[in-house]
This record gives structure tokens, sequence and C-alpha cells, in this order.
């Protein structure tokens, strides 16, 4: 590796910017989310911050189980996040639906639509496991050499919902 | 002064050289101070540099429909102004600094904001409309003050030239109008309480919305650039010039780092004013505070 | 004015912050990951019952079942664990881990159905003749 990508490597792993994504959540974890960047937390000292805008952030935070009205908003979203990125599913509303499996307006976990990288478990999980995902995506970030890739898990759409699975 | 000189001023101090990891060295001491008053850690030392090598390593956005030449002119523009009016800055006015006019750094310095205005409004974005329309009455309203104030300082030294105002020795008149130009900089510099067009959860962050990788490192640099000219240009013209250029250098530098600590503290001690409020302040207590000066600078011009 | 003294005061009295990666202490009954004690458990499937999330799967063929646990479905309610008789689930007083693949952390146990052991025989405590069974008397 030359010492620009070490260098590179290694900033990528200090300065996580991540965008916070609620695709239908009770905010349950958004608040939770929020207070890992109170003092008490800090996810600052990690070098993350919260950015207003999917264009400037590297680690995309999902909560919710993905509703009907907010797929295509992942979608968009996801696609708006500029390479290399990571996505950190907080919560286990993203991860399997959770208490609302039986809904008529979800449309399943989050997998089904984009990579996920970092599973958070929880309901809701604590503001420092919160960080503690947040910082193992930075990791996978730092690792990670394509830049349009997310992840080498093999991506399944709305077309295509049972997608081969690793 | 030679080409050497010149070219030693322009690339290493107060030039490119210094100016850049100045920039960041300021960013990090604001961000930092902010946490240490909120009783947070904040982040490490050297944060800023590592935000900077990280946005160079992300891929460019597709952005379908939007000039993408122009979108990547804006904030090169933005950081070659900043730069050169870090340039400007009379730090060393005894030893042979540039030979600049306070015109032109006014000018240089505006440019960073005007691109901004612009980039927010070429990027086509809903979001970026907004923030540069908020950016433009910002702008509108503050800048009244800052030129009313900096026009009073070389009026009332009876110079325009940088190094003639760093090296005359001061009158009160001096002194209100660079503290003007302080009430200023936090609106020219997007901190709290007049951060509005860069407001992250309401408007996406106003004119940045749609830029991404190594196009928002050089906003972020030219940002780093801007405190640096503008804490600069306060921190050179108060100190007084001294025959001693380490005394000289060393005044300026933590005179600066004052400044920079004053505002940051202003930064964590308010919140975001809306714009309304925010016009209002300029235009009625600062507006009277720049009118008083330039009148009693003109009074005291034409007794002379 | 009183912010400057408000930021003063935190200024005095320092960061407040857990550095990264120490956590704060647990508080007492937080309700963690579900552990499963294969040894005490009948297979009365009253936790499948109980469970909000159907984070508990039972199936049962014959004399075997099989009782899986999906952590990510789970919301860590802690009915399971309130309604087992046999005591053989418990929760983690301490946060669940992260986990990076899906459907990690799943857990599934393979059981044989146990008889029952033979009820131990009460003391004799009628003592009218109808309870003169000689069988019952040690």
């Amino acid at each position: 590796m030359s010492l620009w990508t070490r260098l590179l490597c290694a900033c990528r792993r200090r300065s996580p910017w991540i965008f916070h994504m609620n695709s239908g959540s009770c905010n349950g974890c958004d608040i939770e989310l929020i207070a890992s960047l109170t003092p008490r937390y800090d996810a600052e000292q990690l070098g993350v911050l919260l950015q207003g805008s999917p264009r400037h952030a590297d680690i995309l935070c999902v909560t919710g189980p993905v509703t009907q009205t907010a797929v295509s908003a992942v979608h968009t979203v996801y696609e708006q996040v500029c390479g290399p990125k990571a996505v950190v599913a907080i919560g286990s509303c993203p991860a399997s639906t959770n208490a609302f499996i039986d809904s008529r307006v979800l449309v399943g976990p989050l997998d089904k639509h984009i990579p996920v990288d970092v599973y958070v478990p929880g309901c809701p999980p604590r503001p420092d496991a919160i960080v503690r995902g947040i910082a193992a995506a930075a990791d996978i970030l730092a690792e990670r050499r394509d830049k349009t890739v997310a992840s080498e898990a093999p991506v399944t759409s709305i077309a295509n919902p049972e997608g081969a699975r690793p | 002064m030679n080409l050497l000189t010149a070219l030693a001023r322009f690339f290493i101090f107060p030039g490119l050289l210094f100016a850049i990891p100045a920039a960041w060295l300021v960013l990090w001491i604001e961000r930092k101070s902010v946490a240490l008053l909120q009783q947070r850690i904040g982040p490490p030392f050297g944060q800023p540099f590592f935000d900077f090598v990280k946005l160079m390593g992300k891929s460019a956005p597709s952005r379908p429909g939007v000039n993408g030449v122009l979108m990547r002119a804006w904030p090169l523009i933005a950081v070659s102004a900043s730069a050169g009016a870090v340039g400007l800055l009379p730090v060393l006015p005894t030893h042979g600094g540039f030979q600049g006019d306070l015109i032109l750094l006014l000018a240089l310095m505006e440019i960073p904001a005007i691109c901004m205005i612009v980039a927010g409004f070429s990027s086509r974005s809903l979001f970026g409309e907004i923030g540069s329309a908020r950016e433009a009455v910002l702008l509108v309203s503050y800048n009244l003050v800052f030129l009313l104030a900096a026009v009073s300082i070389a009026v009332s030294q009876h110079s325009f030239r940088l190094e003639a105002l760093a090296s005359a020795t001061a009158t009160p008149w001096r002194y209100l109008g660079l503290i003007a130009i302080l009430i200023c900089l936090p609106a020219k510099l997007h901190v709290n309480p007049f951060s509005l067009p860069n407001a992250e959860q309401e408007i996406y962050s106003g004119p940045m919305v749609e830029y991404a990788g190594f196009e928002l490192a050089l906003w972020q640099l030219s940002h780093g650039l801007e405190w640096i000219a503008g804490v600069g240009l306060v921190a050179t013209l108060a100190i007084p010039p001294t025959p001693h250029l380490w005394l000289d250098v060393a005044g300026v530098l933590f005179l600066g780092l004052l400044i920079v600590l004053a505002i940051s503290i202003i930064a964590a001690a308010t919140a975001r004013l809306a714009i309304d409020t925010t016009v209002r302040f300029y235009w009625q207590c600062t507006l009277a505070f720049a009118v008083l000066a330039i009148s009693t600078t003109l009074l005291m011009r034409l007794r002379s | 004015m009183k912010i400057f003294g408000l930021l003063w005061n935190n200024l005095r009295r320092g960061v407040a912050t857990l550095r990264f990666p120490e956590v704060p202490a647990m508080t007492d009954g937080f309700r963690g990951l579900v552990r499963f004690d294969p040894a005490c458990c009948t297979g009365c499937a009253m936790c499948r019952f109980r469970c909000t999330a159907r984070a508990i799967t039972f199936t049962a063929a014959g004399k075997q079942f099989t009782w899986a646990y999906d952590p990510s479905q789970c919301t860590f309610c802690g009915r399971c664990v309130d309604g087992c008789k046999d005591h053989a689930l418990t929760q983690d007083a301490d946060c669940p881990p992260i986990y990076l693949s899906a459907r990690g952390l799943r857990t599934s146990y393979t059981l044989q159905r146990k008889t029952p052991p033979p009820k131990s025989q009460p003391a004799p405590t009628r003592t009218t003749a109808q309870s003169g069974e000689t069988h019952e008397q040690h």
C-alpha cells in the first residue's frame, strides 16, 4: 500500500461523518442517536459530525422498519451518499422489522434494499452501543478500496427481494 | 521589494504554507473550545486535516442537469481569493510586507461569500437557493457596517495602504472601527449567532447541499482561510508596530488567538438567530455605530 | 449574561464525557440478550406464545424440538423470561453486541423432550382409614 493510501485509510477511520435517516421509526432510536452526540457520550471525540446533507456524509445511519412511503426515499438518499460509504442499521427495526412483522405497510428489513454493514441491536440501543457501531463502520470504511460499491454482499432490490445471501 | 521576497511572502509567511495549516489549526481551536465549554472532549488535534484528506478520497457525485465545471470553479475561486487575502495581511509592515491596498483586501474577503451565494444558485437545489438567499441578505446587512468601519479606519489615518495603516500610530477612532469589524466577524464566518446560511438541519446545509468530496474540502479550507483573514485583519491593525520582528509576529499571533477564542465563546453561548432578527441587529445597533465612526473621522479630517 | 456564567462553570467542572470505549455502569434490571439454558427447558413453548416480536421460534417433531432465537427480531421486553416456568431463560445485564452480518447472533438449539421425573411421594397426611394404600407408605 502506498503512503497516500495508508494516509487515506487512517483519515477515513478518524473522520466518519454521519447522516441520519428515519425510515418510519418510532423515534426511540433517533433520540438515542442524538443522545450519542451529547456531552456524556460525545461521538465527536471520534471525529463524528452529524451532517445536514447526504452528500457530505460517509456513513448512513438508518432507523426504522422501512415503510412503503419511505422506501424510495431510502434508495434516493443511499444513491446520494458519495462513495466510499457504509450503512449502519440502528435498532432491531431495520434489521428485521422487530415487533411490526405483520404490518401491511412495511417492505421488509433494510438489507432487502440497501447493503448494510453494521447492525446495532437494541430497542432502542444505548447511545454507547450506537457509538461503537459507528466506530465499527468507520473501521470497515477504512478498509474499503472501491469508491462506488458499499459492500461485497450482493445487493437485493425491490424487484428481487429474495436475493442470494452470503 | 524583490521577487524572492514577494514569493516568500506569498508562499511561505503569511502565504500558503503558513495559512493552510493555520486555517486547520484555527478550525480545530474553534471546535475544541466550543466542545470544552459544553463539557465535551471534542475532536482530537488535527481533526480538520483528517477531514480534508478524507474528503479528497471521496468519489465525485453524479449531479445530472447541473453544470459540473461551474460547480467546481466556485470553491477554487473562493480558496484563491481567501488565500490572497491572507497573503495581503500586513503582518510585518516595517519589514517589507506586500504593498497592499485596504480596498483590495476587502474585495478579496468578499469573494468567498459571493462564491457561496452563486454556488447555492448554480446547484439547482431548492435548499441551495434558500441558503443562498439567506446568505445574500446577511451579506448586505453586515457589509454595510464592515465597509463603513474599514473606510473610517482608513480615513482617520489618511491612507488606504495597508502597511501605512499598520505602521502608523493608532488613534482611538481606529479602535472604534476595529470593534465594529469584530462585531461583523461572526456573521462573516458563519458562526453562531449568525450561522443561518449553513444551517444543517433546517435547510440541509444550504448552499453546500450538492457539494461533495474534493470540492467540499476546498470549501472547508476557504472557510478556515476566511477565519485567518478576518481575525488577522483585526489583529494586525490593532497591534502597534515594534522595531523587533519576532515581537510583531508574536503579538499578532497572540491577539489573533484571543479573538478566535472570543468568537468561539460567543458561538458556544448563543443559538442561531433567525434572519429578521439578524438583519435588525446589524441595521439598528451597528449602523448607528458606523455612522458615528465615519462622521467623527470626516469631521476630524475637515478640521485638520 | 447568565450564559457566560454557565459556560465558565462548565469549563471549571471539566469534561463529563466517557472516553471511548468506556461504557456507563449498567442499571439494575437492564434487559439485554436472552440466554437459553437447554438443561432446564421442557418444551412448553410458552416463550414462543408470549413473544411479541416473533423472535423465538419453536418447532416440534415427535420427541425432538428446536428452539431458535433471533436477537435482530427481539425487542428485549422480557415477556419470555417472565413466562418461563422452568427458568430456562435469563436476560443479560449487558448491551447486546453489534454484529456485522444479517441474522448474526441467531442461536438455535435442538433438544430431546425430557420425560418428566417421577413425582416425589407426599408423606401421608390423612389419618382416616381410607388412606391405607400400601405403596404410599414408606
